[in-house]
């Protein structure tokens, strides 16, 4: 979608040209992180907040090297952490489009399920209705 | 009755894994709380390189990029994720 027509991914093609996905300086697997949330964002109508503490569980993200590249797209930064990294993107011309390098699901609780999840499923349901006509 | 809602999940399901078994109860505990039922689908991505397979995503009514890289088929994957972005539909990715 950025015209990066050999990206690659570090963990499938370590040996690739343009490593998009690398290994992280520090694994995430198992840690914790504040996350600073864009204002006006999905992200930020769905938490209803400007910072969420969420779970990580992967070794590969953005190489920064890309980080200039992923915003001259359609796509938006609208989550770091505390040094700045990237951890939601989103994309503004789209019904609902969110990444995340962390996982929403494994904080979600029978009573207390995870803000993103209910944003997406809304999404869910209104493009459903909008599409039923 | 509650209305449903289809979500189709990229990825390659393994129920050793604890976040694709929190990827469904997490669909579940959410639908709950807004009275919506859901029906998801776990879409394994070696078939998702096949085009009237790609076709086959038009009935879901949102898609969910699965944790758990490597994917058994990259191309499968990114092309399921395509879908959904250059199609309008619904999506996450965690």
């Amino acid at each position: 979608m950025l015209g990066i027509r050999d990206a690659e991914h570090e963990e499938s093609a370590p040996g690739g040209s343009t490593l998009f996905i690398s290994k992280l300086a520090c694994s995430l697997v198992g840690k914790t992180q504040e996350i600073k949330i864009t204002p006006d964002s999905i992200a930020h109508r769905a938490y209803g907040k400007r910072e969420a503490m969420e779970q990580f569980f992967c070794n590969y993200g953005l190489n920064p090297v890309f980080r200039n590249e992923v915003t001259k797209g359609k796509l938006s930064i609208t989550g770091v952490d505390p040094e700045g990294e990237v951890r939601i993107v989103e994309l503004s011309d789209h019904p609902f489009y969110v990444a995340t390098l962390f996982l929403p699901q494994v904080a979600s609780r029978p009573e207390g399920p995870h803000p993103l999840m209910l944003a997406y499923l809304k999404a869910a349901a209104a493009f459903q209705a909008r599409r039923n006509g | 009755m509650d209305r449903t809602i289809k979500v189709g999940i990229i990825g390659d399901f393994n129920p050793g894994l604890g976040f694709h078994n929190a990827t469904n109860e997490a669909l579940k505990h959410a639908a709950r709380a807004l009275s919506l039922a859901v029906d998801f689908k776990w879409l394994p991505t070696k078939s998702l390189e096949d085009q009237s397979e790609q076709k086959k995503l038009e009935q879901f009514d949102a898609l969910w990029g699965s944790p758990g890289s490597p994917y058994n088929s990259m191309d499968g994957a990114l092309q399921g994720i395509r879908f959904a972005r250059e199609m309008g539909w619904p999506f996450i990715g965690t």
